[in-house]
């Protein structure tokens, strides 16, 4: 084997870091998207025995965005095994205990229901914030699209550009300012 | 018929009780205008100012495009200014929605914005879940805390929405695209 046969060896079968930032990002959308990437789906190599899944390193996990009212309607279920144990969490109330446990949730559904995705989780790390420990984000080479783009907010844009953006609608000739 | 019956009972309503009451107008209504509060002395001076409109050099009517917008070239009767542009807004789109706000964060009813029936309907729509988003904070009551954070509950968390729901009946559940 020649000295770049075996480099490009060592390239393909490596484990590549990626970092996905779930600001405003739909759990369950992009649960397929970091799926794809922790199990190597994205690569040609790709073979269910053959182990060339990715680390993803997921960031901003507490400013996921739900759509609609699912806050208040998905709610997750959980049974201790006693009579009488069953409960129902709210989305919005898991979020309030544990800002990552939507994400980990969400990505563990959509991977196939077989035995290898537990061990397909642990390359999955979930932050809730920004900051995440050193030696973990030096080794994080590539960044994941985001499913949809961040929204702006109105007072972050600057006033001279909110009042120089083209109008649509002009006031009628009798209205009074308000 | 029952609008005539309706029409005939209030003439006789008004000919028995004459409680309705007349706006008095005495200056003609042409321009945008301006309240304003000023004390001289001892009295309050309340008068409407008439001021330019601040819209005026940044309006964009679909005639006035170059190459003028499709809608407005196919349809027979004439649309609303908004259908005319054939823009697809969303409800993240706060620089174009904000448009359609009182300073307080409501909507302008139809008579005020111009709209047809559809587009108001959507528009307004896309002003709540904008509002419900958090987009247009700084264009909430006084008595709003600003911070979307801050809200109670389930509300503080960020929440999108999907804009093709806007017009359907009834919104379906995530589970139900698995039903036969």
């Amino acid at each position: 084997m020649s000295a770049f046969k075996r480099v490009q060896q060592w390239a393909t079968f490596a484990r590549t870091w990626h970092v996905f930032d779930c600001k405003w990002q739909d759990p369950y959308e992009s649960a397929f998207i970091i799926k794809k990437y922790l199990m190597g789906l994205h690569k040609p190599i790709y073979h269910p025995m053959n182990d060339c899944g990715d680390v993803v390193v997921c960031i901003n996990s507490r400013d996921i965005a739900l759509r609609g009212d699912e806050w208040r309607k998905r709610a997750y279920f959980h049974h201790t095994g006693y009579p009488g144990g069953a409960t129902w969490t709210l989305a919005w109330e898991l979020h309030n205990k544990d800002p990552t446990m939507i994400i980990r949730k969400a990505v563990y559904r959509a991977m196939k229901g077989n035995l290898q995705r537990r061990h397909t989780m642990e390359r999955l790390f979930i932050y809730p914030g920004e900051d995440v420990p050193d030696d973990i984000m030096q080794n994080v080479t590539n960044q994941i699209r985001q499913w949809r783009l961040v929204p702006t907010r109105l007072d972050h844009i600057p006033e001279e550009e909110v009042k120089k953006f083209p109008k649509i609608m002009e006031y009628p000739e009798d209205y009074v300012l308000k | 018929m029952s609008g005539l019956v309706k029409s005939s009972f209030s003439l006789l309503k008004r000919s028995i009780f004459s409680t309705s009451v007349r706006a008095i107008v005495t200056t003609k209504q042409l321009h945008v205008k301006e309240i304003r509060e000023q004390t001289v002395g001892s009295t309050l001076v309340v008068e409407g100012v008439p001021v330019p409109s601040p819209r005026k050099d940044y309006l964009v009517r679909a005639e006035n495009l170059v190459p003028v917008p499709e809608p407005l070239v196919k349809s027979e009767q004439p649309p609303c200014y908004m259908c005319a542009l054939g823009l697809e807004v969303k409800h993240t789109d706060v620089l174009i929605l904000s448009q359609f706000v009182r300073s307080d964060g409501c909507m302008l009813p139809r008579r005020i914005t111009g709209l047809c029936r559809r587009q108001q309907k959507k528009i307004g729509k896309m002003v709540t879940m904008a509002q419900k988003a958090g987009l247009m904070i700084n264009l909430t009551p006084k008595n709003c805390a600003k911070d979307p954070k801050k809200r109670y509950q389930h509300k503080k968390f960020n929440t999108y929405f999907d804009e093709s729901t806007i017009f359907m009946k009834r919104i379906p559940k995530p589970w139900e695209k698995f039903r036969r």
